[in-house]
C-alpha cells in the first residue's frame, strides 16, 4: 500500500510538475540545435477551429519541456549503450569523433548545384580571361563511413557526374585530407591541418603557396556536433595558422561594409565558435593584402569550409573575393563584382553539394 | 491527440485526472464527457458535430427501440440506427473506394470526394452499434441519462483505437464505480508499460520500415528485415494502445475487456484470431457470425459464413483492396485449418509457431502496402523477383543498428517477460520488486518522454532566425 502511495505521489508530482513547467514554458532559442525553438500559439478561435493551435502546441510541447537537453541526453545514452544503436537522428560517435551520416546522393540536388555553378559560368565567366576551377570537399563520412561499413554517399559518382558537367578545371583534395583533418566534435575541417589543402590548391592555379609561420591556440570549443550528438565529447581545440603576412591583411564584410578580422577571437566563446573563421557566414566578403606573393585576384564561391581555408589563401592573392551563394543570389553578383581576369574556384563541401537547395 | 504525445501526457491526462477525482461522484461522467469531447476536437474539430450526431441518434434509438421493443416499430427504429451508423461510417470511410472503383472498372471519370476520415468513426460506431442491437435484444437497458450514454460512446481512454467496449460490459459502471488505490496503481502500471510498448519499441521497429520506404537500395534482406520490423511495430502499437487504455479505464474505475492476449504464441490462425484484437473478433462474432447461423448450419452456409465475416474485417480495417484480400487470405487459412490441418498444427511443439509466424508476415505486408503496385513489389523484393541485391552497406547498416531491438521486441511479444515476472515476485527475491517496480515505472516514464522530446529534433549547422 505505502508503495502504491509513493509511487502514484511520484509519477503525479512528475507529470503536473513536467506539464506545469512545459506550457509555461517560453524559452526562444536551442544552443545545441542552433534554431528557433517553438512558441506556444496564441489561444485563438481561427486556431483552435483550424486546427493550427493543436499542432503547433504539439511542437511546442517538445520544444519548451524543461530540461529539454537532458532528456536529449537521456535518450541518446540508452540508444547507445542500451540499445546499442549505431546513430541517433543521424549523428554517430567513433572513438569520441562525431560525424553525421550524409546517405544517399541526392541527384536532384547535384544537378540543381551544377545548373547554378552553370549558370554564373555562362553569365559571368564565359568568354572573359579567368581561370575557372573546382574543387570538392569531402564530408566526415568520406574517411571514417568506409572504415566502419556505415554507408555513405556514391562519392565517385558526384565527382564523376561534376566532371561530365562543369567546364572547369577539378582540384583534387581527397587525397591531402584524411579523418584527423576535420574537428571531432564539428562538421568541419581543422584549419590547422589544412597546408597541404592550401598548397594542393595554389599550386594548381599556378601561384606561390602560403607562407605559414606559426600555429596559435585559440582555446578549446565544442562544435556543432557535441550538441546535437546529446553526448559528452571531448572538447577541440582551435589552432589556427598565422601567415607571414598576416599583418597586412583586411577584410571587408560588404554586406554590412564593416571590417572585420581575420580570425576573431571573440567568437570562440560564442554560440557558434566556428565564426572565429571571418566572423562567420556571410554573402560577400573581401580579404586584400597589399604583402600578398602575388598580384592576383581570386574569387571562390564556398561554403562555410571556405571561411577557414581563406585566411592561408590570402598569403597568395592580392584580393580574395567570398561569396556564398547560401545568402545572397547568384543573379546580383554584377553590383559586387567585375570579372576581368581573376582565378574563379567554387569550392564546397559534399555535404552542401548533396543539399543545394540552399544555394541560390 | 494521440496517448503517446507531451500534451496528452503532461496537460490533458493530470487535468482529468485532478477534475475527475475532485469531481463529486453525480459530476463524474459529466467531467469525462467533457473532456472526452475536448480530447476529440483536438485532433479532429470539424468532425465534433459528427460525433455528437452519433451520439444523439445512438441514445435517442436506443430510448426509442426500449419503448417500442416486441413491435415491428422497435425493428424499423433498430434498422434505422443501423443504417444512419453504418451510413456515415461508409460515406466518410468507403465512399471513395466505391468511386474509385468504379472509374476503374468502368472507365468513368467521377470525382472522388474530398474527405478525411474521422479518427475513431470506425470504434465509436461499432460501440453504437453494438448498444442499439444489445437494447433491441433485451441484453442492456436503454440508458436514460444523456450524459452517461455520451461518456460511455466517447470516453477518451478507448476513443481512437479501442478495444470496443460493449456497453454492457460497462452499463453498471457508468453509474456505479469505485477507484481504489489497487486499482489506480495497477491501471498507472498497465498505462506505463503500455507507453513504453508504443514510444521506445513500435515508434522504433516503424523507424526501421520507414528507412526501407525511404532506401535507394533496397535488398533482399532488407525486405526481410522490414516485414518482421512491420510484423513487431504493429502488435507493440496496437496492444501498447490497449494497453494505455485500459490502464485508463482502470484508473477511474472502469474494467475494459483484454485486447491482446500474447498473439504470436498462437501456433493455429485460429488461434490468433482469438488472441489479437479481441474486441473486434468477438464483436464481429456477436454481430455477424453467429446471426448469419455461425458453424450451426450446413457446411457450405459455414463456409459462407466465414467468407462474410473475414471480408468484413478486412474491410474494416481499411478501405483498400488490400484489406479485402488481407481479410480474405484469412478466410482462406481458417477454412483449411477447420477442415484439414488446425487439430495437427494446435498439436505441434514448433511447426504450428512457424507456420503462424509465417501467414502473419506475408499477410502484414498486404495489410501494410499502400497501394497493389507496392504490394506487388514488397514481395517481389522478398522473394528475389526484382533483380535485388541481397545485402549492401545500408542493409547490414540497418540490420547491426536494429539487433538489439529486435531482439528485445521478439522476446517482449512472447508470454516471457510476464512469466518471469511473476516467477521472481514468488521468489525470495520478490521483496526486491517493491523497489523495482516503482523505479521500472519511472524509468519507463521519463525515457519515453526523452524519445518525445527529442521527437522534434531539428539541428541546423548554423543558426536560424
Amino acid at each position: 500500500m505505502k508503495k502504491h502511495v509513493i509511487t502514484l505521489v511520484l509519477l503525479g508530482a512528475m507529470l503536473l510538475g513536467g506539464g506545469i513547467f512545459m506550457v509555461t514554458g517560453s524559452k526562444e532559442l536551442s544552443l545545441t540545435e542552433r534554431r528557433t525553438l517553438a512558441q506556444w500559439p496564441k489561444l485563438t478561435w481561427q486556431n483552435i477551429s483550424t486546427g493550427k493551435f493543436m499542432s503547433s502546441a504539439e511542437d511546442a510541447a517538445a520544444d519548451q519541456f524543461p530540461m529539454r537537453d537532458t532528456f536529449r541526453s537521456m535518450k541518446a545514452y540508452y540508444l547507445r549503450y542500451g540499445q546499442h544503436q549505431l546513430d541517433n537522428n543521424g549523428i554517430y560517435v567513433t572513438d569520441g569523433n562525431a560525424a553525421k551520416l550524409e546517405y544517399p546522393l541526392q541527384d536532384a540536388s547535384i544537378k540543381h548545384a551544377i545548373s547554378l555553378m552553370d549558370k554564373i559560368y555562362k553569365r559571368y565567366l564565359l568568354g572573359k580571361p579567368v581561370k575557372c576551377y573546382y574543387s570538392v570537399v569531402p564530408d566526415k563520412n568520406y574517411y571514417l563511413a568506409a572504415q566502419l561499413g556505415y554507408p555513405s554517399m556514391d562519392y565517385e559518382a558526384l565527382l564523376a557526374t561534376l566532371d561530365s558537367s562543369l567546364r572547369m578545371t577539378y582540384i583534387d583534395l581527397f587525397g591531402q585530407l584524411d579523418e584527423n583533418s576535420y574537428y571531432n566534435t564539428d562538421p568541419h575541417w581543422n584549419q590547422e591541418t589544412l597546408l597541404p589543402v592550401a598548397n594542393a590548391l595554389t599550386q594548381a592555379m599556378g601561384v606561390p603557396a602560403p607562407e605559414v609561420i606559426q600555429t596559435l591556440d585559440a582555446g578549446e570549443f565544442s562544435g556543432a556536433y557535441a550538441g546535437q550528438s546529446a553526448l559528452p565529447l571531448k572538447e577541440d581545440r582551435l589552432r589556427y595558422l598565422e601567415i607571414a603576412s598576416q599583418d597586412s591583411c583586411s577584410v571587408l564584410d560588404v554586406a554590412n561594409n564593416t571590417q572585420i578580422p581575420l580570425y576573431n577571437l571573440d567568437k570562440v566563446g560564442s554560440r557558434d565558435p566556428y565564426d572565429f573563421f571571418l566572423n562567420g557566414a556571410s554573402p560577400i566578403q573581401i580579404i586584400t593584402n597589399p604583402k600578398a606573393k602575388s598580384n592576383r585576384e581570386l574569387v571562390i564561391f564556398r561554403d562555410s569550409f571556405g571561411s577557414s581555408i581563406s585566411p592561408l589563401l590570402a598569403d597568395s592573392y592580392a584580393k580574395i573575393t567570398l561569396v556564398d551563394l547560401r545568402y545572397t543570389y547568384s543573379d546580383v553578383l554584377s553590383n559586387y563584382i567585375s570579372f576581368t581576369n581573376q582565378d574563379v574556384l567554387f569550392l564546397y563541401s559534399t555535404t552542401i553539394l548533396n543539399n543545394s537547395q540552399t544555394l541560390h | 491527440m494521440v496517448f503517446s504525445s507531451l500534451v496528452f501526457l503532461y496537460a490533458f491526462l493530470p487535468a482529468v485526472l485532478l477534475a475527475y477525482f475532485v469531481a463529486p461522484k453525480r459530476f463524474k461522467n459529466t467531467v469525462l464527457l467533457l473532456f472526452s469531447l475536448a480530447f476529440y476536437a483536438w485532433g479532429e474539430p470539424k468532425y465534433l458535430i459528427l460525433i455528437v450526431i452519433s451520439i444523439a441518434q445512438g441514445y435517442l434509438c436506443g430510448l426509442l427501440i426500449e419503448r417500442l421493443r416486441g413491435s415491428f416499430s422497435a425493428k424499423l427504429v433498430l434498422t434505422i440506427s443501423i443504417i444512419g451508423s453504418l451510413g456515415l461510417l461508409g460515406y466518410f470511410k468507403y465512399a471513395n473506394f466505391l468511386l474509385s472503383t468504379i472509374n476503374e472498372v468502368v472507365g468513368s471519370k467521377i470525382p472522388l470526394l474530398k474527405l478525411a476520415l474521422p479518427v475513431g468513426i470506425s470504434f465509436y460506431t461499432f460501440q453504437i452499434l453494438s448498444y442499439t442491437v444489445d437494447v433491441y435484444r433485451g441484453a442492456a437497458a436503454a440508458q436514460k441519462n444523456p450524459i452517461d450514454f455520451g461518456a460511455y460512446v466517447v470516453l477518451f481512454p478507448q476513443l481512437i483505437a479501442g478495444p470496443i467496449v460493449r456497453y454492457q460490459d460497462i452499463a453498471s459502471e457508468l453509474t456505479v464505480r469505485k477507484s481504489t488505490l489497487n486499482g489506480v496503481y495497477d491501471g498507472t502500471v498497465r498505462f506505463l508499460v503500455g507507453l513504453g510498448k508504443k514510444v521506445l519499441l513500435a515508434n522504433q521497429l516503424g523507424a526501421i520500415c520507414a528507412g526501407y520506404r525511404a532506401s535507394v537500395e533496397p535488398t533482399v534482406v532488407y525486405a526481410w528485415l522490414s516485414s518482421v520490423a512491420f510484423l513487431l511495430q504493429i502488435y507493440f502499437d496496437f496492444s501498447g494502445y490497449s494497453d494505455m487504455a485500459i490502464g485508463m479505464g482502470k484508473i477511474l474505475g472502469f474494467h475494459f475487456p483484454e485486447n491482446f492476449d500474447h498473439p504470436y504464441t498462437s501456433k493455429t490462425v485460429t488461434e490468433f484470431w482469438r488472441r489479437w484484437h479481441m474486441s473486434l473478433g468477438t464483436w464481429f462474432r456477436d454481430y455477424v457470425y453467429i446471426p448469419l447461423g455461425g458453424n450451426r448450419v450446413k457446411k457450405v452456409l459455414w463456409l459462407r459464413n466465414i467468407l462474410v465475416v473475414w471480408c468484413l474485417t478486412g474491410l474494416w480495417h481499411g478501405a483498400g483492396w488490400n484489406f479485402l484480400l488481407w481479410g480474405l487470405m484469412f478466410a482462406v487459412l481458417l477454412m483449411a485449418e477447420k477442415l484439414f490441418y488446425g487439430k495437427f498444427m494446435q498439436s505441434s511443439k514448433v511447426v504450428g509457431h512457424i507456420y503462424v509466424i509465417g501467414c502473419l508476415l506475408f499477410s502484414f505486408v498486404l495489410f501494410n502496402g499502400s497501394s497493389m503496385a507496392q504490394i506487388r513489389s514488397d514481395f517481389g523484393a522478398m522473394f528475389g523477383l526484382r533483380s535485388l541485391p541481397f545485402l549492401s552497406v545500408e542493409t547490414t547498416y540497418a540490420l547491426r543498428s536494429s539487433l538489439v531491438l529486435l531482439i528485445m521486441s521478439a522476446i517482449g511479444a512472447t508470454a516471457l517477460p510476464v512469466k518471469l515476472y511473476h516467477r521472481l515476485e514468488d521468489s525470495k527475491f520478490g521483496p526486491y520488486l517493491n523497489v523495482l517496480q516503482p523505479v521500472g515505472l519511472v524509468f519507463i516514464l521519463l525515457l519515453s518522454t526523452a524519445f518525445l522530446v527529442d521527437g522534434s529534433f531539428n539541428p541546423f549547422l548554423y543558426f536560424r532566425f
